[in-house]
């Protein structure tokens, strides 16, 4: 299903900073502990500090996919300069599985921020075959289109999104 | 960019010579009364009839005199402009201060202000008066960063309370069209156990008449 104008995803403008808009193909669940990531949910550092459980739908085992986590507010929200920021890459993911089947080219890392409120946006595309999908060489000023089109990753199948910001953030609200 | 606005010096109702900037200055100050778009155009010549050099600024400032745009996002775009940039060399820094400051005035359409400015035009590239003092210049500027990242910010917060406000809406409809779901299995439910009953109900009878005509 294509995304509806007042998606989240389109409302924070994940699909247009980072994506283009793209059709949900199959499900995405991401879990931190026991709370599931819908999409512009409110997270702290301390809740984002370890892997989530990833499962991804469709129904084909041959199907791999491969699912990245960055963040599109680096360092600030305001002066993305740096935009964006890879935190995970996890390929060869077959469909029905998780991440823990898949193939970890760059590691977990949280590097929620000091200032503001950052979107942190996890994405799933489909690869062509086994094996073809290269790490970058730095996490910073990753672009989401280039590397899909370097890798033949085509547009995303399923995304998810949330913000994070630090633990005593007054959640962008002045008291 | 030249043609066009010599173009509405022509439409107006003074007869203005061309070119020379002395002689527009001369038209300009008759050309108080006009519309500010008009006066924008011109203003807008003056700087490309007199500086090539600077020209890296004169387009920093195009989308200021820009006919179309409102006074907000002309105000947002100018003033982005020279934030996302490098750090230019030191001699075009100031420029981009003064750039900054005096915008403030002509935005607001004041046709004084302008007028004073362009007795000077001929001299400098920049677009207004150059005001020497730096501290001013960053006081604005840094005021003027300020308002913008707020607004931004603001911008922000409220694109994130309407997706808040839209997965609220979305699990509201969960739960109705859970339990909307559950009532009408619940009704099918019956309706299959009544067939069900009616079917038997028939069999059993197959030999009775079913009806009975009243006498």
């Amino acid at each position: 299903m294509s995304l509806s104008p007042r998606d989240p995803l389109v409302l924070a403008r994940v699909v247009g900073d980072v994506v283009d808009p793209f059709m949900r193909l199959i499900s995405l669940t991401v879990n931190y502990g026991q709370r599931q990531v819908t999409n512009g949910l409110d997270l702290r550092t301390s809740q984002v500090l370890n892997k989530p459980t990833v499962e991804i739908g469709g129904d084909d085992l041959r199907n791999l996919y491969t699912l990245v986590r960055l963040s599109p507010d680096v360092p600030s929200p305001s002066n993305p300069h740096l935009r964006e920021y890879l935190h995970w890459l996890v390929t060869d993911i077959p469909a029905t599985t998780g991440t823990a089947f898949g193939n970890e080219l760059v590691h977990y890392e949280n590097p929620c921020p000091n200032s503001g409120i950052h979107r942190v946006a996890l994405m799933l595309s489909r690869q062509l075959r086994r094996q073809t999908v290269y790490a970058p060489e730095w996490r910073q000023r990753f672009n989401t289109r280039a590397f899909a089109e370097n890798n033949n990753l085509g547009l995303p199948v399923a995304a998810v999104f949330f913000n994070c910001q630090r633990d005593n953030g007054c959640g962008g609200r002045r008291t | 960019m030249l043609s066009s606005a010599k173009h509405k010096i022509n439409y107006s109702a003074f007869s203005i010579p061309s070119s020379t900037s002395s002689s527009l200055s001369h038209s300009l100050s008759q050309t108080k009364n006009m519309t500010q778009v008009t006066m924008e155009e011109v203003w807008k010549e003056i700087n490309l009839a007199s500086l090539h050099q600077h020209r890296r600024l004169n387009i920093d400032h195009e989308p200021v005199l820009s006919n179309q745009n409102p006074n907000n996002s002309i105000f947002q775009d100018f003033l982005n402009k020279p934030l996302n940039q490098e750090p230019p060399p030191s001699s075009s820094s100031t420029h981009h201060g003064s750039l900054l400051a005096p915008p403030a005035t002509v935005i607001s359409f004041n046709p004084h202000s302008i007028d004073t400015h362009f007795d000077e035009s001929a001299m400098f590239g920049c677009f207004g008066k150059k005001r020497g003092q730096d501290s001013d210049e960053s006081r604005g500027d840094k005021r003027h960063k300020r308002m913008t990242k707020n607004r931004e910010s603001a911008a922000r917060s409220r694109a994130r309370k309407q997706e808040r406000a839209y997965i609220n809406e979305l699990e509201l409809e969960i739960v109705h069209l859970k339990k909307e779901n559950a009532r009408l299995k619940r009704q099918e439910e019956q309706m299959q156990l009544k067939m069900a009953e009616a079917t038997q109900h028939q069999t059993k009878k197959i030999l009775q008449r079913s009806w009975t005509s009243p006498f």
